[in-house]
C-alpha cells in the first residue's frame, strides 16, 4: 500500500488511533479509520505478514479525506432524524397524543441502535416508556419495554432486560397480543441463558413454543426450537440439542427464511462438530454460509459461521484453511467495524499459533485485549481473552505469566459474577498446578 | 466421463434445457439443482469435475461465493460461469479467479463444449518427475539451491559464521533471511545456545521494549507477571532482529546503548542485566535511505551492518526454483500423508512464469496448498491457486483464442496490475504511468 501524498507509505492504525481522542463525538471518526485501513501490501509477503492484525493495517491521510464528506453527511443525517423525532413527539404532546410522542420517541431510539449508540437508545426509549405508562393505551408502553428489553440485553444488562421482558409479557397477555407475549418469553429464555440459569431459560423458552404452537407460527416456532437446542447443547444434553434442531430446520425450511436457515444449521454445525461429526459439521457450515449469501444482508451472522468453521479447522488440524477463514472473517468484520467480533477472531488466530507452538502468537492475543477495552460494556469479553492467552501461554511453557493471565480472568469473572466462568478458570489454575 | 453439476438459482433453472442432451451426446453426466443451499449439498456428498453455475443479479457477488465454496471441495471441481449480461470486468474478475470460462445466457451449445474441451486438455497435463533435491539441514530448516546467486551466499555464510562478528542480512520479503540467520547460528561457537527471534514489525510498538528487554509485574497496564525479555532469553546464544526497520527511533536508541554496553534493564526495573549475545539483524528495507529520511540511527546501522549478506530473489536464482518446488512437495506430501512425484507441464509452466512479489515464502505456500488439494501423485495447474491459473491463458506459446482488442488489451492489463496492489488505485496509476483520474476513468470505463 503506498502512493499515497508525495508516495509517503500509509500511517499505522495503533499510530493513526494515538493521535485520536477517546471522546464519544469521535466514534463515527474511529469506526471509519478502521473500516478503511488496509494491510500494507510490503507486508503481504513479509515475515511479519502472518501476524498482521488490525493495528499494523494502514491508512492514508488523504483516503480519510476523501471519506469525510459523506460521513458528516450521514451524521448530520442521523442527527436530524433524531431532532424530527423530538418535534414530531412535541406535536403529538400538543395534540395530547401520548401514544405519537412515545412512537417517535422509540422511532429514535432505534436510530441511536442502527448506529452502535445502545447507551443513548436506552435513554431514549426510558423516556418514551415514562410517558407510555400514564396511557390507557396499553400498546405504546409494550412498544418501549420492548425496545428497552432488546437494548438491555445488547448491553449485556440481562437482569434489566428480563424485567422489562416480564412487563411486556403481562400487557401482551391483557392485550392478546401472542406475538409479542412469544417474543418476551423467548428474549426472558435469553436472558436466563446469559445468566446461566438454564431451568429459568429451559421453562421460558417451552412456554414461548407452546403459545408459538397455539399461534401456529412456524417461524416463531423455529426459532424457539433452536433456542432450546442451544440451552441443551450448554447443558451437554447433545440428543436434546440434536432433536430440536431437527425441528426448527424443518419449520424455518417451511417458511423459507434464508437468515433463519443460516442460524439453524450455524448450531447444527456447532452440534456435528461437539459430536465428532467434522464432515458433516463442514458441510453443514457451508450451507449455512449459502443460506447467509441468500438472506439480507447481515455481517454478523457471516462472521459468526466462518469463525466457527475456523475453530472446527483448528480443532482438525487444518491450521492453513483455518487461517484462511479467519483473514476472511476479519476482513468482513473491519469492514462492518464488528469490534467484538474482531476481538473472538484474533483470540481465535492466537490459539492457532499456540497450537503451532509459535510465540510471536501473543501478538494476537494483545491485540484482542487492546480491542476489548473499547468494549467497556461487556468486560466478560476480556476475561475470555485473558483465559485463552493464560492458556497460551501455559502451551509455550510461560507458566509465571500464564498464571498472571488466568488470575486476571478470575477477578473479572467474580467481579461479573459468573460463576461457571470462574469455577473453569479454577480448574485451569489447578489443573496449571498439579 | 466427466461429472457436470449445474446449478441455477433465482428462478433461471430453465437455461439448463437442451444441456442434458448436449451432455448426453458429449459424454458427459450431468446434475442440476435449483438451489444453493442444495448445491452445497450435493458438493459435499459427491466428488464433481466441474460445477456450471448461473450468476444472478448481483454476479460479483455470487462468482465471488461460487469461488470461495468450491475451495477445497472433493475433487477440486472447476468453475464454469453462465450470465445474462456479462460485462468486462466480470470476465475480467472471472479470469483472474481462475474460472475455466464465462458463458452468455442463453446457452450455446459450442461455448458449453468449448469450456469441456478446457477442462478436459487440462486433465491430460503431461507428469514431469520431480528432481533429486540435496539440501543442507538447519534444524528443521534447510537451505535449498544450487543456483551462482546463492554459492556466493553461502561462501559468505561460511566466512562470517565462525566468528562473533554482527551480521546484517538484507533481501526481499520471503528469501529467506530468517533460515540463513539459523545457518549462521548453527554453525558458529554459540550453536549448543539459544537461538531467539524477534520479528520487530509483528509486536505492537508499545510492547517491543518489554518483548526485548522484559518487564517486572506492574510495569504497565497488562503486566501481570514478571516477564524475561529476548536479549535475556538468547543469553550466550544469538539474538535475530527479523524487520528492523520498523523500530521506533527511541527503540533504536535503547537497543544502540544494549549492544555498546552490553547491558539492559527490564521495563519497570532499576536493576542493570548484563547481556551476552550475538547480534543478526535483518531488513527488506533500504536502510540507508531511512537513514537519509531520518528515520533510521546511522549509528546503529553501523553496528548492524559488520557483515553484510544480500540474499536474491528467487527470480534471479534461475531453476532453484524447481528444486524448491521438489522440496517443499516432498516435505508438505509427508506432512499431509500423501506421495507427490511430479509436476504436470502445465502447471511447472505457471509456477516459472509467475511474478514471485514472496519469493520462496510464497512458492512454499503454492506448494502446500496444491499439496493438500491433490488427488493423485501429480501436482496439477488446478491445484495452483486462482491467481496463478488466472495466468493461464497470458502464458506464452499458448492459443489465445480470438484476438483481442486494444481496449481489451487494456483492460486486462490495468486488471492485472490492480490486482498486484490489491486494488490501491494510488500504486497502481503509479505501475502504469498514468494519473489516477486517468485510471479511475478507465476503471469506469472497463467496469473494473
Amino acid at each position: 500500500m503506498s502512493g499515497g501524498a508525495g508516495g509517503l507509505p500509509p500511517v499505522r492504525v495503533e499510530r493513526a488511533l494515538g493521535l485520536l481522542p477517546d471522546l464519544e463525538v469521535l466514534n463515527p471518526l474511529r469506526a471509519l479509520l478502521v473500516s478503511i485501513s488496509r494491510p500494507d501490501e510490503r507486508t503481504m509477503w513479509s515475515s511479519s505478514g502472518p501476524y498482521l492484525t488490525l493495528g499494523k493495517r494502514g491508512v492514508q491521510p488523504e483516503e480519510l479525506r476523501r471519506h469525510l464528506p459523506p460521513l458528516l453527511h450521514s451524521i448530520a443525517g442521523h442527527m436530524r432524524g433524531l431532532y424530527d423525532a423530538y418535534a414530531e413527539a412535541l406535536e403529538c404532546q400538543q395534540r395530547s397524543d401520548g401514544a405519537g410522542a412515545a412512537a417517535a420517541l422509540v422511532k429514535a431510539g432505534h436510530s441511536e441502535e442502527k448506529v452502535g449508540r445502545l447507551a443513548q437508545a436506552l435513554t431514549w426509549y426510558e423516556t418514551a416508556l415514562a410517558i407510555a405508562e400514564g396511557l390507557q393505551d396499553r400498546r405504546p408502553e409494550l412498544g418501549a419495554l420492548r425496545s428497552l428489553g432488546e437494548v438491555c440485553l445488547a448491553l449485556g444488562r440481562y437482569t434489566e432486560a428480563a424485567r422489562h421482558f416480564q412487563r411486556s409479557l403481562a400487557i401482551s397477555e391483557a392485550e392478546f397480543d401472542q406475538a409479542s407475549a412469544i417474543i418476551a418469553c423467548e428474549r426472558l429464555g435469553d436472558a436466563a441463558l446469559a445468566q446461566s440459569e438454564w431451568a429459568g431459560a429451559e421453562a421460558w423458552y417451552g412456554r414461548g413454543l407452546r403459545l408459538a404452537e397455539g399461534a401456529r407460527d412456524a417461524r416463531g416456532m423455529g426459532r424457539l426450537e433452536r433456542s432450546l437446542a442451544m440451552l441443551a447443547r450448554k447443558q451437554g444434553d447433545l440428543t436434546t440439542a440434536d432433536i430440536h434442531l431437527r425441528r426448527a430446520r424443518a419449520l424455518v425450511e417451511s417458511v423459507g427464511a434464508a437468515d433463519a436457515m443460516a442460524q439453524v444449521l450455524n448450531g447444527q454445525g456447532q452440534l456435528d462438530a461437539q459430536l465428532g461429526r467434522h464432515s458433516a459439521a463442514y458441510a453443514t457450515y457451508r450451507e449455512a454460509l449459502a443460506w447467509a449469501q441468500r438472506a439480507p444482508r447481515d455481517a454478523g451472522l457471516e462472521v459468526s459461521i466462518r469463525l466457527n468453521l475456523a475453530e472446527l479447522q483448528l480443532e482438525t488440524g487444518r491450521f492453513l484453511e483455518a487461517e484462511a477463514e479467519l483473514r476472511r472473517a476479519e476482513q468482513v468484520a473491519i469492514a462492518e467495524n464488528l469490534t467484538s467480533r474482531l476481538v473472538q477472531i484474533y483470540t481465535l488466530m492466537g490459539k492457532l499459533r499456540g497450537q503451532q507452538l509459535d510465540d510471536t502468537g501473543f501478538v494476537f492475543f494483545e491485540q484482542a485485549i487492546e480491542l476489548s477495552r473499547a468494549l467497556e460494556r461487556s468486560p466478560a469479553i476480556s476475561a475470555r481473552v485473558y483465559v485463552e492467552y493464560g492458556l497460551f501461554k501455559n502451551q509455550l511453557g510461560q507458566h509465571e505469566e500464564a498464571r498472571g493471565y488466568l488470575e486476571r480472568a478470575r477477578e473479572i469473572f467474580e467481579s461479573l459474577g459468573e460463576a461457571p466462568d470462574v469455577e473453569r478458570v479454577e480448574s485451569e489454575l489447578q489443573r496449571m498446578s498439579a | 466421463m466427466l461429472r457436470v453439476l449445474a446449478v441455477a438459482t433465482e428462478g433461471a433453472a430453465g437455461v439448463f434445457q437442451n444441456i442434458k442432451q448436449w451432455a448426453a451426446q458429449a459424454d458427459v453426466e450431468f446434475e442440476s439443482v435449483p438451489e444453493l443451499p442444495l448445491a452445497v449439498r450435493q458438493l459435499a456428498a459427491a466428488r464433481w469435475d466441474i460445477v456450471l453455475a448461473v450468476l444472478g443479479e448481483h454476479a460479483d457477488g455470487d462468482l465471488a461465493w461460487w469461488v470461495d465454496a468450491l475451495r477445497g471441495a472433493a475433487g477440486s471441481p472447476r468453475l464454469i460461469v453462465a450470465a445474462r449480461r456479462p460485462s468486462m470486468g466480470l470476465a475480467l474478475r472471472a479470469e483472474r479467479l481462475g474460472v475455466v470460462d464465462l458463458l452468455t445466457v442463453p446457452l450455446r451449445r459450442d461455448d458449453f463444449e468449448r469450456a469441456l474441451g478446457r477442462v478436459r486438455s487440462a486433465a491430460s497435463e503431461v507428469p514431469i518427475p520431480l528432481p533429486e533435491v540435496k539440501s543442507d539441514a538447519v534444524g528443521q530448516y534447510m537451505l535449498v539451491g544450487q543456483s551462482a546467486a546463492m554459492l556466493e551466499v553461502y561462501k559468505l555464510m561460511a566466512r562470517v559464521a565462525p566468528s562473533a562478528a554482527t551480521v546484517l542480512i538484507r533481501g526481499d520479503s520471503g528469501t529467506g533471511k530468517e533460515v540463513v540467520a539459523r545457518a549462521i547460528h548453527l554453525n558458529g561457537p554459540r550453536a549448543a545456545r539459544p537461538f531467539v527471534a524477534v520479528n520487530c514489525a509483528a509486536i505492537p510498538e508499545n510492547l517491543l521494549e518489554s518483548e526485548l528487554f522484559g518487564h517486572e509485574k506492574g510495569a504497565f497496564t497488562g503486566a501481570v507477571a514478571r516477564k524475561i525479555g529476548r536479549f535475556e532469553q538468547a543469553g550466550g546464544g544469538t539474538l535475530f532482529l527479523d524487520e528492523v526497520a520498523d523500530m521506533s527511533l527511541a527503540l533504536q536508541a535503547k537497543i544502540l546503548r544494549a549492544v555498546q554496553e552490553r547491558e539492559i534493564e527490564r521495563v519497570g526495573g532499576g536493576e542493570t542485566i548484563p547481556v551476552d549475545v550475538r547480534l543478526v539483524a535483518a531488513t527488506n528495507r533500504d536502510l540507508k535511505e531511512a537513514i537519509a529520511q531520518g528515520r533510521f540511527r546511522e549509528d546503529l546501522y553501523y553496528r548492524f551492518a559488520v557483515v553484510t549478506i544480500r540474499l536474491p530473489r528467487l527470480a534471479e536464482r534461475g531453476d532453484d526454483l524447481s528444486l524448491l518446488t521438489a522440496y517443499f512437495a516432498r516435505q508438505f506430501a509427508e506432512r499431509y500423508g500423501k506421495r507427490i512425484t511430479a509436476i504436470s507441464d502445465n502447471a511447472l509452466d505457471l509456477l516459472r512464469h509467475h511474478n514471485w512479489v514472496g519469493n520462496v515464502r510464497e512458492l512454499r505456500n503454492v506448494i502446500e496448498r496444491a499439496t493438500i488439494v491433490a488427488t493423485d501423485e501429480m501436482l496439477r495447474a488446478e491445484h495452483l491457486p486462482e491467481e496463478l491459473r488466472g495466468e493461464e491463458r497470458a502464458l506464452p506459446d499458448r492459443p489465445q483464442g480470438a484476438l483481442l482488442t486494444l481496449a481489451e488489451v487494456e483492460a486486462r492489463h490495468i486488471a492485472r496490475v490492480l490486482a498486484h496492489t490489491s486494488g490501491q488505485i494510488g500504486a497502481a496509476a503509479e505501475i502504469l504511468g498514468i494519473h489516477r483520474n486517468t485510471l479511475t476513468r478507465k476503471m469506469r470505463e472497463y467496469g473494473l
